[in-house]
């Protein structure tokens, strides 16, 4: 360990960014808030992005640890006490220069403090929260804020910290409690629920007080999000959607995000796929989990205990379509708003133009297309007064071949080649993908 | 044909709305234009707009009472696109006098605004998308520098006329500070002076060489954020066409962190 007294502030900014930028949420969204007038800073529900990195994602808040001193040996973690890194901490005082100067030159929207644990969950609350209640008085900060609630910490400085901040998060990190005791033993799923659950009830208790009386403080206006870590153990897509839909329900989170896992420590019980991170199965995740947010599907529909993985080749709202043709075709001037959201290449902003559009006329394809309908998905779904786009057979292995022929529509990892490449001319059926795709798996699989 | 050709702005495009109604020459037999025209038809007859406060507001009270405010800001923002003509598609003060008489024939007429099957209400969202969508971006992409004394300082080069929206989001957003934002495509500049509004100027003559004096914090901080911003990227996944995907190149030269590799 690397022990650096009177550090510039530029290396500690390095040190502790570098440790927090394996924690994927950035979202600035979930509120709005207009100036104060005699502060800095508004929040917009949408959230804005302010900058993308040059891995593409997108920089919203300042997002840094406390300090990245810890005394949890976490396996995945690149902050474990066990890792040889260099070690620095922040002052409350220099956090909120950081983000106040920061915001001024709109670089950022906010702050997103997360934090090793230094001596003590409780220890390393009370610091944050110290920051925290700095930045909104003593700075008059306006903006959007993010905190992570440390695990294990005093439910008090939870709750006073959650008064402050906008949104709150916990990472679950892992999907199953025996992964969880595997790789971060001193972590438990009792020590991450019950925060989640207290912030919960928190929230919903806040609601009603802010119904009453309209200027009582807000209690994590933006919900809570938390974090699910992708490839590190061998959990299937099933029960990682399963678990999403269970703290959607349960929980009322507002985003589970997932992380491809990037084995930074080079553990050599963790495994360290040769072609990177797992990243297509992270984005098919990510597109469940909008049809489970937004599309009104459950997760027992997109996947079972006899199909636990999502297809590679197509995303889970084409594949949950093609394995339920009788549900179609869809007719594009009568079907309610939630059939027309089951359809590829209908997205919740096109099958709400498509409800209003249709009040004043007759649909045809000429308006879907305008409308920003992807028609070469749909076509093979709808009908638009009763007759399909073209002469189109509704047959799973016509149709699947026909979607699988636009080159776009393949993922990138695939279209550039890791994976074997499949043959149009061949007679691809569903099956035969299912069965690639379990070879692929395998490959993926630790070794 | 008579083609009424307009001034490119709200105002102009009001007019000739107005002008077009009072010819009484019959709406079939009426276009409008912005702009002059590349290559003049032969069979048609040009008139050219002089445009007016006192006609353009007539037309605006017209679609305020009888439509409603939200149509109002529809077409408000369609005429602030940049977006003009092209072969293809219709032109801008064309697709606004239409969907006013469209409206305007209908019981309902506000409701027009979401038939995206008739072409020039659809021209209308496609042209207010376009204003909307780079609004957004410079709420992202603008950059503040301080300069000596204090004031902050931002260029931004967009395509549409969005200055007042970006000046009235940051004067929301930073109250107690004075800050101008100059928009170098149209020499515009807005202006906000601490706990006031802002005021939008003509910035023809700024000198650009006075915005170069950065306060002495300026280049230190951009420092720490040009390291953050290095820093924060994930080495295992970096992506360099997703980056130009989500922030569009035209937009990096008016960052410190990204005009390095313009």
């Amino acid at each position: 360990m690397i022990l650096q007294q009177n550090m510039p502030l530029i290396e500690k900014l390095n040190i502790l960014s570098d440790s927090a930028k394996y924690d994927v949420a950035c979202t600035s969204s979930g509120v709005n808030r207009r100036g104060n007038g005699h502060g800095i800073g508004n929040s917009l529900a949408a959230g804005l992005c302010h900058a993308f990195a040059a891995d593409g994602r997108c920089i919203s808040l300042l997002k840094i640890l406390f300090t990245n001193e810890c005394i949890f040996n976490c396996a995945y973690c690149r902050n474990n006490c066990n890792s040889d890194i260099p070690r620095a901490s922040f002052t409350p005082e220099e956090i909120c220069t950081l983000t106040i100067e920061f915001y001024r030159r709109n670089y950022i929207e906010g702050l997103f403090l997360s934090s090793g644990i230094m001596i003590s969950p409780d220890y390393t609350m009370d610091l944050i929260y110290q920051t925290l209640y700095k930045l909104r008085n003593e700075y008059d900060f306006n903006g959007y804020i993010h905190v992570k609630a440390i695990p294990g910490a005093d439910p008090a400085l939870i709750e006073r910290a959650g008064f402050l901040a906008d949104r709150m998060s916990i990472n679950l990190e892992l999907p199953t409690s025996e992964s969880l005791k595997k790789l971060a033993p001193y972590k438990s799923r009792r020590t991450i629920l019950k925060p989640m659950r207290q912030i919960q009830t928190g929230i919903t208790e806040n609601k009603n007080e802010v119904a009453v009386y309209r200027n009582a403080p807000k209690f994590v206006p933006a919900g809570q999000s938390t974090q699910l870590i992708i490839g590190a153990t061998p959990e299937n897509d099933y029960q990682i959607m399963s678990v999403t839909e269970a703290l959607y329900q349960k929980f009322h989170l507002k985003r589970v995000f997932y992380s491809a896992f990037v084995n930074v420590n080079h553990n050599t019980n963790l495994p360290m796929p040769a072609g990177g991170p797992p990243l297509l199965r992270e984005h098919r995740l990510y597109q469940a989990d909008w049809l489970l947010r937004y599309y009104g599907f459950r997760a027992d529909e997109l996947l079972s205990e006899q199909r636990p993985d999502f297809n590679i080749y197509l995303d889970p709202k084409c594949d949950w379509a093609l394995r339920h043709l009788d549900f179609f075709p869809v007719e594009i001037n009568r079907a309610p708003y939630k059939t027309l959201l089951r359809v590829p290449g209908i997205g919740y902003k096109s099958a709400e133009r498509i409800v209003k559009a249709r009040k004043t006329s007759k649909l045809t394809y000429d308006d879907l297309k305008r409308i920003g309908v992807v028609l070469k998905r749909a076509l093979y779904f709808i009908t638009c007064s009763g007759k399909m786009m073209y002469n189109t057979k509704m047959d799973e292995n016509y149709i699947c071949s026909n979607l699988l022929s636009d080159k776009t529509q393949i993922p990138r990892e695939i279209r550039e080649g890791s994976y074997q490449q499949i043959s149009l001319f061949d007679q691809t059926t569903l099956g035969s993908l299912a069965l690639d795709q379990q070879t692929m798996i395998r490959a993926e699989a630790p070794v | 044909m008579y083609i009424f050709i307009c001034e490119n702005s709200l105002e102009g495009i009001l007019t000739g709305v107005y002008d077009a109604c009072a010819s009484r020459l019959g709406h079939r037999n009426i276009r409008l234009m912005t702009g002059e025209p590349a290559e003049y038809e032969l069979f048609s007859e040009y008139r050219t707009v002089e445009p007016s406060f006192e006609k353009s507001r007539k037309v605006a009270d017209t679609i305020l009472t009888r439509l409603d405010r939200n149509f109002y800001e529809t077409i408000y923002q369609a005429a602030m696109s940049a977006e003009l003509h092209n072969e293809k598609k219709m032109d801008k003060a064309d697709a606004i006098y239409e969907t006013i008489l469209l409206a305007l024939s209908c019981e309902s007429g506000q409701k027009v605004l979401l038939s995206l099957g008739e072409p020039c209400v659809y021209r209308i969202f496609e042209l207010c998308r376009n204003t909307n969508r780079e609004a957004c971006h410079h709420l992202e992409f603008l950059r503040f520098r301080e300069l000596k004394g204090g004031v902050l300082f931002a260029v931004i080069h967009p395509q549409n006329y969005i200055l007042p929206y970006v000046a009235e989001h940051f004067t929301d957003r930073l109250p107690q500070e004075n800050f101008m934002i100059y928009d170098a495509t149209h020499k515009l500049a807005a202006v906000h002076r601490a706990a006031g509004h802002f005021m939008l100027t003509d910035a023809s003559d700024l000198d650009l060489e006075k915005t170069k004096k950065y306060s002495s914090k300026e280049e230190e901080y951009a420092k720490l954020w040009i390291s953050f911003f290095d820093h924060i990227a994930v080495e295992a996944r970096i992506n360099p066409s997703l980056q130009m995907q989500l922030m569009p190149k035209r937009y990096w030269g008016d960052t410190p962190e990204l005009s390095r590799f313009v």
